[in-house]
């Protein structure tokens, strides 16, 4: 039971940087490789904030977020705007790129050591047989808000339909009057934020240290290709499935080799459901 | 001096025959490898194991890290290709090599973990004198570096590298021809595979001792930006690029005695920055490279 629920917990972290990298899939169709270092930016950002400058971290934490979300953007201005006509794979190339030169900032300002958030200890609670500390009930209460968030802004307010339209047929969506341009800021803008809050959930569920983000890249990519690509309600299942599935995998083997459930469920899914479980089967012109 | 520029140069031929496979899977074939640090380090670990725990001698070890790694290559292609397009591919690359830097890390009665294997034996060891013996690794490098461009250039010229551009530059149109596109994959990725393996293999001789740090995603950084400085599919592009990425990566090391306030680690974090930097500047303002890819001329 315990094991169960803290691939819960797992799942419901990795949410957030699966929707975050479903939603960049579905506008500009490339797989993002700098996702796992983007958390560690911003969760040392909010680190910064909250133990050097004394802030509470709920306040560091948005303020990380926020300022994550304008950094996304203005990445994508420098780095892959001018890149955007030249296919997936130059995309690809420039985002591991990225990856490496953000993970890197976070070593060179805070070096190899791990570090942690200034949090109040508090004594673990119990649930029946289940024992679950603060931060974990913060990690599920946080990353639960955001996905109703996340699922109100892409089915209610105009903008998370464009992001839709524009997902699903760019050229239809441009001959409805959606600006390609705008959308692609928002979409940068809300996934920064995503990352933000990600990199912090794993930074209070883990340590901080420079490749905290980008070891659940793996992860993080099987649960969104297991959702379906492109589908954030398919992005929320996979992260709890691939969550869930690693955790339970530490019983019966050695816990190192975690990264390897993720991997085999992306060969599973190539195999018998390539458009994953949400997502609509691919059509190649 | 003398000495550090001959070491510098069987650094460089490494990296050039590393460049020349990422060249050829990817420049060459559009496949994209970012799991390359664990393939080379399958390759690695495949030699200095053959001959530590196999008695293998190094000819035979080299041969074998050679297979090895082109055979998981190929098996990593067959699986992935044969139901998922590009993007899956790169995902599953980057897995496979973070699995096997585990594996390397965690299978500690093979590869002793984070201890590392020492004692690697070197071709010729006990033949060539210890004092000659970097001149001899250098021109042992250098004519394998030789023998590999020689090799490419071979298939790159050959029927099957017509292929190998043509699944590249449109799968349907050559699949419409009558290739196959997923045999010719696996046939690319194993290629390079085995390219990497020699690689990595060399790398075992040259340090005699091989633990996982050395292995991190520096080399993925530095051989993909050595393939786009060169141009994608020029081979010798691929060389000039990597020497020219090597010369600047250990030339960054005097940057310690230049400004003494930076520690290693923080030394090492702005040497991959610069990587990382320079990979997407090339990438936005110099996307073709340095050198041309071969073409056919029909007329001179």
């Amino acid at each position: 039971m315990q094991t169960l629920f803290n691939g819960i917990i797992t799942g419901v972290i990795m949410t957030l940087p699966a929707l975050a990298v479903t939603l960049l899939f579905g506008v500009l169709k490339f797989p993002n490789f700098a996702v796992g270092a983007m958390m560690t930016v911003a969760a040392y950002l909010a680190f910064a904030l909250n133990a050097q400058l004394g802030l509470p971290l709920l306040v560091a934490s948005v303020v990380a977020a926020v300022a994550m979300g304008f950094a996304c953007i203005a990445i994508d201005q420098v780095t892959f705007k001018p890149l955007r006509e030249r296919g997936a794979i130059t995309l690809m190339v420039a985002s591991l790129g990225l990856g490496f030169i953000l993970e890197n900032i976070a070593r060179f300002a805070y070096g190899n050591t791990a570090r942690s958030f200034e949090l109040e200890l508090a004594r673990p609670f119990r649930f029946f047989d289940i024992r679950m500390n603060k931060e974990q009930m913060i990690t599920i209460a946080v990353a639960t808000a955001a996905m109703l968030l996340m699922w109100m802004l892409l089915t209610r307010l105009p903008i998370g339909r464009a992001m839709r339209a524009v997902a699903d047929n760019a050229e239809l969506a441009l001959v409805r009057g959606i600006e390609s341009a705008r959308i692609i800021r928002w979409t940068w803008f809300i996934t920064g934020i995503l990352l933000g809050v990600g990199g912090v959930l794993v930074g209070m569920d883990r340590a901080l240290e420079p490749p905290m983000g980008s070891n659940y890249l793996i992860s993080v990519f099987a649960a969104a290709i297991l959702g379906g690509l492109g589908s954030p309600l398919g992005a929320f299942a996979g992260a709890l499935l691939i969550g869930i599935v690693s955790e339970l995998s530490t019983l019966v083997m050695a816990p190192n080799y975690r990264i390897g459930v993720p991997l085999v469920a992306i060969a599973i899914i190539l195999i018998f459901r390539p458009q994953g479980l949400f997502g609509q089967p691919y059509i190649r012109k | 001096m003398i000495s550090f520029l001959v070491l510098l140069s069987i650094v460089v031929c490494f990296s050039a025959i590393l460049a020349l496979a990422l060249n050829f899977q990817w420049g060459l074939g559009g496949m994209v490898n970012f799991g390359l640090t664990g393939f080379y380090a399958l390759g690695a670990y495949s030699a200095a194991l053959l001959m530590l725990k196999a008695g293998a001698n190094t000819f035979v070890a080299t041969l074998g890290a050679i297979a090895v790694v082109a055979v998981v290559c190929g098996v990593v292609a067959l699986v992935t290709l044969r139901v998922a397009e590009e993007d899956y591919f790169a995902i599953v690359t980057l897995g496979v090599g973070e699995m096997l830097r585990l594996v390397v890390l965690n299978e500690d009665w093979l590869t002793k973990g984070a201890l590392g294997l020492t004692g690697i034996p070197r071709p010729l060891g006990d033949v060539v004198p210890p004092e000659q013996y970097q001149y001899f690794l250098l021109g042992l490098a250098l004519a394998l570096l030789l023998g590999v461009l020689a090799f490419l250039t071979v298939i790159q010229r050959s029927p099957f590298g017509r292929v190998v551009r043509a699944v590249r530059e449109d799968d349907v149109v050559a699949a419409t021809l009558g290739k196959n596109v997923l045999w010719a994959r696996v046939r690319i990725f194993a290629i390079g595979g085995g390219i990497i393996g020699l690689a990595g293999s060399l790398h075992s001789f040259y340090y005699q001792y091989i633990d996982p740090t050395q292995f991190t995603n520096i080399v993925i950084a530095y051989t993909f930006m050595a393939v786009i400085a060169g141009g994608r599919g020029a081979h010798r592009g691929a060389i000039l690029g990597a020497a020219a990425v090597m010369v600047l990566l250990e030339g960054s090391r005097f940057l310690k005695d230049a400004i003494p306030a930076l520690d290693s680690d923080q030394l090492a974090a702005i040497r991959i920055i610069l990587i990382g930097a320079g990979l997407i500047a090339l990438l936005i303002w110099r996307p073709q490279g340095f050198l041309r890819e071969y073409r056919l001329k029909v007329s001179p």
